[in-house]
């Protein structure tokens, strides 16, 4: 049983707040996963639920129960560092066991949870060494066994691969994913890494400046965002944004020296709303070679003068003007090739049917 | 080519190291008078040369200063001077590290509202000079029934030595991240705890040097020892102050000598012994985990 409540929890330090009315209920046994631009509040918020830092104002319930006021080895709670935050004049038998030992768990019942901890980490061998004889994954490693020593209700992991190189990340990831399948505790992690978000999380909270943007499953987050700093935010390469009039609930947009009228599942939307002008954003995927046997509704073919081209091996990034805005298209490599061939000028294929649009004051979702 | 390089390299090098055997020669030199002069009797001292090596060694001066030279009234010796020196240094030496440590870990790892500004205000007491806490001190001694004790003095060692030892502790913990005593606390560990099992271990450097610096400044320290000892209390650098200032009969160079060495002897023994930790602790950085 770890379910989490933040219920209101404001965080100010002096008078700069940092956290403004957090509101999470992450369910039981959840994979929660924390994004935001680096100092957004993500650790303080970790460290709130830690009880590592104090609430201003608000509230924390850990499994129903008010941990408000818990000191941090009350709160049943483990954690996993950025900087791993390995005891150095330890070894690593004693890294892992010290939380057991401040526990009073008896030596020979602390051994045995070391073996076994050691041995699903495959770290048996490293028992004896000190911290500084480990390289980074293994230290890695140790931290993660650290935490799960305890079998603790809730698991807080603060950017605990971005010390990787992409290989090892890749790979811990997916033992991070096993493990939380395997044991299904419940776990609030922190990254910037977006793949990292997608993959492992049950559901994403996007937190801007102490504000959570949005909170929801991965999918909710990519193809229905909540403004236009989580779309901005979410998504490598980064969504597309066009500035467009709309006339009669179309919007136009101008490339290449010709006008388009886009067509959109949600016209009636945009004619009830009553704007103007609108901002369109569309993901990348959504512009593709011209495809002549794919056409649909909302589906356009354009031509576009192409200014760049960036192969990314499965794919080639092409960039050009749309009402004089750079965006970003992606192509199939072939297409790419020839994009650069063709005196640049390229037919493509838009597809509006995920479109959504953004007021262009307050970048929020026009709905 | 490696040829003429050598023969640069020869010259450059004898040049160094003439000038280095010179001054060091220079310096040892005061050193070298001084044991020289302990071993010689009085008779030699007065004919002979004061570069010369002794004729006859003898521990007279030697045995004269540990045991029956005169340091005003009373003929014992160092001895009685050096115990109290011994009892002054050992707790005054231990209380003010360990009161350091503890200061330092908290200033550096358990932040709370106005620690910087208590930091500030104790690195202040670095810098206030013995003069000043004279006249004041000795009347608080006074009243609180420790004039001219052994625990008066260590009690004003222990006050003035604070400032160093925070200083010390708090500039070699605050290097440590607080990542740690974060873990450590959701590992469950309490405030001493953590400071016993996770900074305790990784602080033999600069427990070294802190005691190195406190050891020599309360053994050296002549100013609090003349104010505030009794008769019985004096330490080794009052006393030997008085030896070499009693002249019954003529004066004994050879004693006196003998009897700065014994004084002095303590600290050399502590920079051999310890000096290697002391250039590594002023030098060491943060601990890496
Ligand atoms: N102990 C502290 N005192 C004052 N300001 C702090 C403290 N800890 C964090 N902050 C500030 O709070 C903001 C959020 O920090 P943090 O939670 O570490 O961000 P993130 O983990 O998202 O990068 C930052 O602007 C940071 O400067
Ligand atoms: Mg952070």
């Amino acid at each position: 049983m770890g379910a989490i409540d933040i219920i209101n929890v404001t965080k100010s330090f002096g008078d700069t707040p940092v956290l403004k009315n957090i509101n999470l209920n992450i369910k039981d046994g959840e994979f929660l996963i924390l994004v935001g631009p680096s100092g957004c509040g993500k650790s303080t918020l970790m460290n709130t639920v830690a009880g590592l830092e104090d609430v201003t104002s608000g509230q924390i319930n850990i499994a129903g129960r008010d941990v408000t006021n818990l000191s941090p080895k009350n709160r049943d709670i483990a954690m996993v560092f950025q900087s791993y935050a390995l005891y150095p004049t330890m070894d690593v038998r004693r890294n892992i066991s010290f939380g057991l030992e401040m526990r009073k768990v008896p030596k020979k019942e602390r051994n045995q949870t070391v073996d076994r901890i050691a041995d699903l980490l495959q770290i048996s061998h490293l028992l004896d060494r000190k911290p500084s004889q480990l390289s980074g994954g293994q230290r890695q490693r140790v931290a993660m066994g650290r935490a799960l020593a305890r079998s603790p209700k809730v698991f807080l992991l603060d950017e605990p691969l971005s010390n990787l190189d992409a290989k090892l990340r890749v790979e811990m990831r997916m033992e991070i994913k096993k493990m939380h399948k395997r044991l299904g505790t419940t776990i609030i992690y922190v990254t910037h890494d977006q793949i990292e978000a997608m993959t492992l999380a049950d559901r994403i909270a996007v937190l801007s400046e102490g504000i959570v943007q949005q909170f929801g499953t991965p999918y909710e987050i990519y193809n229905d965002p909540a403004n236009r700093f989580v779309a901005d935010f979410m998504g490598s390469p980064a969504m597309n944004f066009i500035e467009c009039d709309i006339e009669d609930g179309r919007l136009i947009v101008e490339t290449d020296g010709q006008d388009y009228k886009f067509e959109v599942p949600d016209r009636d939307v945009l004619q009830k709303s009553g704007l103007k002008r609108v901002v369109l954003g569309l993901r990348p995927e959504m512009i593709t070679e011209a495809k002549p046997d794919q056409k649909r509704q909302f589906t356009q073919e354009i031509s576009m003068l192409v200014e760049e081209t960036e192969p990314m091996g499965a794919d080639t990034m092409v960039t050009g003007l749309w009402n004089s805005t750079e965006i970003q298209g992606r192509v199939s490599p072939e297409a790419g090739h020839a994009a650069k061939l063709n005196d640049k000028h390229t037919l493509l294929h838009v597809d509006t049917s995920k479109a959504v649009f953004f007021h262009l004051e307050t970048g929020e979702r026009v709905r | 080519m490696s040829h003429t390089f050598a023969n640069g390299f020869n010259a450059g090098r004898a040049f160094i190291y003439a000038t280095l055997v010179f001054f060091a020669l220079l310096y040892i030199s005061p050193l070298y008078i001084i044991l020289t002069t302990s071993f010689k009797d009085i008779e030699e001292i007065r004919s002979g040369n004061l570069l010369a090596l002794p004729d006859e060694p003898t521990l007279y001066a030697w045995i004269k200063a540990w045991g029956s030279a005169c340091t005003g009234s009373d003929c014992n010796g160092l001895a009685p001077f050096f115990w109290n020196s011994i009892r002054i240094v050992i707790p005054a030496v231990l209380i003010s590290t360990i009161i350091g440590a503890l200061n330092g870990y908290v200033l550096a790892q358990w932040r709370f509202r106005g620690s910087d500004m208590l930091f500030g205000a104790l690195l202040f007491g670095c810098f206030i000079p013995f003069q000043v806490i004279l006249l004041p001190m000795s009347i608080l001694l006074g009243k609180m029934g420790l004039a001219n004790t052994i625990s008066g003095l260590v009690m004003v060692h222990v006050i003035y030595g604070i400032a160093f030892t925070t200083l010390f502790f708090r500039n070699y913990y605050v290097a440590i991240p607080s990542d740690l005593t974060k873990a450590a606390k959701l590992d469950g560990a309490g405030f001493f705890s953590i400071f016993t099992n996770v900074f305790l271990p990784m602080s033999t450097p600069i427990f070294v040097v802190t005691i190195i610096w406190q050891f020599t400044q309360i053994w050296n320290d002549f100013l609090f020892g003349v104010v505030y000892s009794g008769s019985g209390t004096q330490p080794i650098t009052v006393a030997l102050n008085n030896l070499v200032n009693t002249s019954v009969g003529g004066k004994e160079y050879n004693v006196d000598m003998a009897a700065a060495v014994i004084a002095a002897l303590p600290t050399l023994l502590v920079y051999v012994v310890a000096g290697k930790y002391f250039v590594k602790g002023l030098t060491a950085g943060a601990v890496k985990g």
